[in-house]
């Protein structure tokens, strides 16, 4: 048994979950869809004449602001390729969960982590190279001529929202591995991400908030949109955020090591 | 091709609460070996360690002498079934199998071959969680038969099924030992067992209380149900 085999047996699993298709259907529909919103209000309050009606004039903005639905998605994803393991039949069919043929499949526990890691980097790589790209062109398209010219570093801000997105659905799957469940943090992070950040809630309250996982990550591709003055740097916002999810990957593999199934 | 399934001494804490006591036993290859108890005895929990899922406080369970998690393709070693099908309900069961078939580099075929052994070829596109009990445990058995594994370990697997199934799951039982294949099977249901298995090890409360040939275990009781209760029941001494 290889790992390459542990890693494609993970990924024909995670794609054959109907939570899985959705969580990715939402990572590349819901971008597209929002930036469409946005650039639309953009485009009708540049006509009228009346710029100050939208927070920001620039289609870029209108695709970067759309960020935070994907990462709903990388959420969910994350949170599936292990809540999944954990499901439990209902005692009608004779209750048991995959978990037990996960591991008797695979023993070595940190080959199956890691092939799972590597499973949900692939699908959130490929989601994020398809959307982001096709968000810019649809917002270029629809502001269209009436645009201010674009900001600086829309590359590196879209690699940067891309790396936010993975490093998101990393978090989702370590924590998942804590909890053995995926409602808890599906509820919690999808909250957080998209409704209720308790990261800008607490940066109003003291200035190390910025050095929380989220926060720290949106400086990768947020720019002015952020909302919060002393935000990082978008190279040391990533690293950090880098080193949360390393840091949580860590302690889960420990935890799924010595755990028993 | 021999395969022998040996149990030493295993202790399991949970809690404070020891729920297995030096428990020690062999299935032999060729024969049947059913692991017999009340619910709560202690059998589950005896797999689980032998199939590397859960850790022993104390004692060894091993796979021709190497314990399971050092197995390469384990599943072309071991065929098992624990609870219910394995399954994730929303997943179809040739994509269960699919996916398993993947991870031991086993074959693809075998996906279609195993459906159909077990009686689920027209069943193989059904989600898992529209089954029956019946058919998820034929998934559970199509699972662990999926790698061609020289030993069977099956919790229960009697469970759930129809007299016509059960009257399917002896005779494949019977000719996987009479090929030489180790079975090790737990049930709590005794006529089951006296009509499958060679060997016999009763658990109660934890402990090994009788462990050998079926025909020596019973021997001065009228019917196994006889022996059992004497030797599963609250004034029982083992021996």
């Amino acid at each position: 048994m290889t790992f390459f085999d542990t890693v494609a047996a993970e990924i024909r699993k995670t794609a054959t979950l109907p939570a899985a298709i959705v969580a990715l259907a939402v990572t590349v529909l819901g971008p597209v869809a929002i930036t469409l919103i946005n650039a639309v209000g953009v485009r009708a309050a540049l006509r009228s004449g009346r710029p100050e009606l939208t927070a920001y004039t620039s289609p870029v903005e209108a695709v970067f602001s759309a960020v935070p639905i994907g990462t709903v998605g990388a959420v969910v994803l994350g949170v599936v390729a292990v809540g999944g393991e954990y499901t439990t039949n209902s005692a009608r069919i004779g209750g048991g969960r995959q978990i037990t043929t996960t591991l008797t499949a695979t023993p070595d526990r940190l080959g199956v982590l890691a092939a799972k890691a590597v499973t949900v980097v692939l699908l959130v790589a490929v989601a994020a190279l398809v959307v982001i790209p096709a968000s810019l062109a649809l917002a270029g398209g629809i502001v269209g001529t009436d645009a201010p010219p674009a900001p600086e570093g829309v590359l590196s801000r879209s690699v940067g929202a891309g790396i936010y997105w993975l490093l998101t659905a990393l978090i989702a799957l370590a924590v998942t591995v804590f909890t053995r469940n995926g409602i808890v943090p599906i509820i919690v992070l999808v909250v957080n991400s998209a409704l209720v950040s308790v990261s800008v809630l607490l940066s109003h309250l003291t200035p190390l908030a910025r050095f929380l996982p989220d926060l720290a990550g949106m400086s990768m591709f947020a720019g002015d949109l952020l909302a919060f003055d002393d935000a990082l740097a978008p190279v040391t916002g990533g690293l950090v955020m880098a080193t949360w999810t390393a840091g949580l990957l860590a302690l889960a593999s420990a935890v799924f090591l010595r755990r028993d199934a | 091709m021999v395969l022998m399934l040996s149990v030493e001494r295993l202790v399991k804490r949970r809690g404070s609460r020891e729920i297995l006591t030096d428990v020690t036993f062999r299935a032999a290859p060729g024969r049947v070996t059913g692991l017999l108890g009340p619910n709560g005895a202690g059998k589950s929990s005896t797999l689980r360690i032998l199939l590397g899922l859960d850790r022993a406080d104390a004692g060894t369970a091993l796979v021709d002498g190497q314990p399971y998690r050092r197995l390469r393709q384990p599943l072309r070693t071991v065929g098992s079934m624990l609870e219910g099908s394995g399954a994730h309900r929303s997943r179809t069961a040739r994509n269960h199998l699919t996916w398993m078939a993947r991870s031991n580099g086993i074959p693809i075929r075998r996906v279609a071959e195993v459906l159909d052994q077990v009686g689920l070829g027209a069943a193989g596109g059904t989600r898992v969680g529209r089954f029956s009990l019946g058919m998820c445990q034929r998934l559970g058995l199509a699972a662990a038969l999926l790698g061609e594994p020289r030993a069977l370990v099956l919790d229960e697997p009697v469970n759930g099924l129809d007299p016509e199934g059960i009257r399917w799951i002896r005779g494949l039982l019977r000719g996987h030992a009479d090929a030489g294949g180790t079975v090790l099977l737990s049930s709590h249901l005794m006529r089951e067992v006296d009509e499958i298995a060679d060997d016999l090890v009763v658990v109660a409360h934890g402990r090994v209380v009788a462990a050998g040939p079926i025909r020596e275990v019973t021997a001065g009781y009228p019917t196994l149900e006889d022996a059992f209760f004497a030797l599963t029941g609250p004034t029982a001494g083992g021996r």
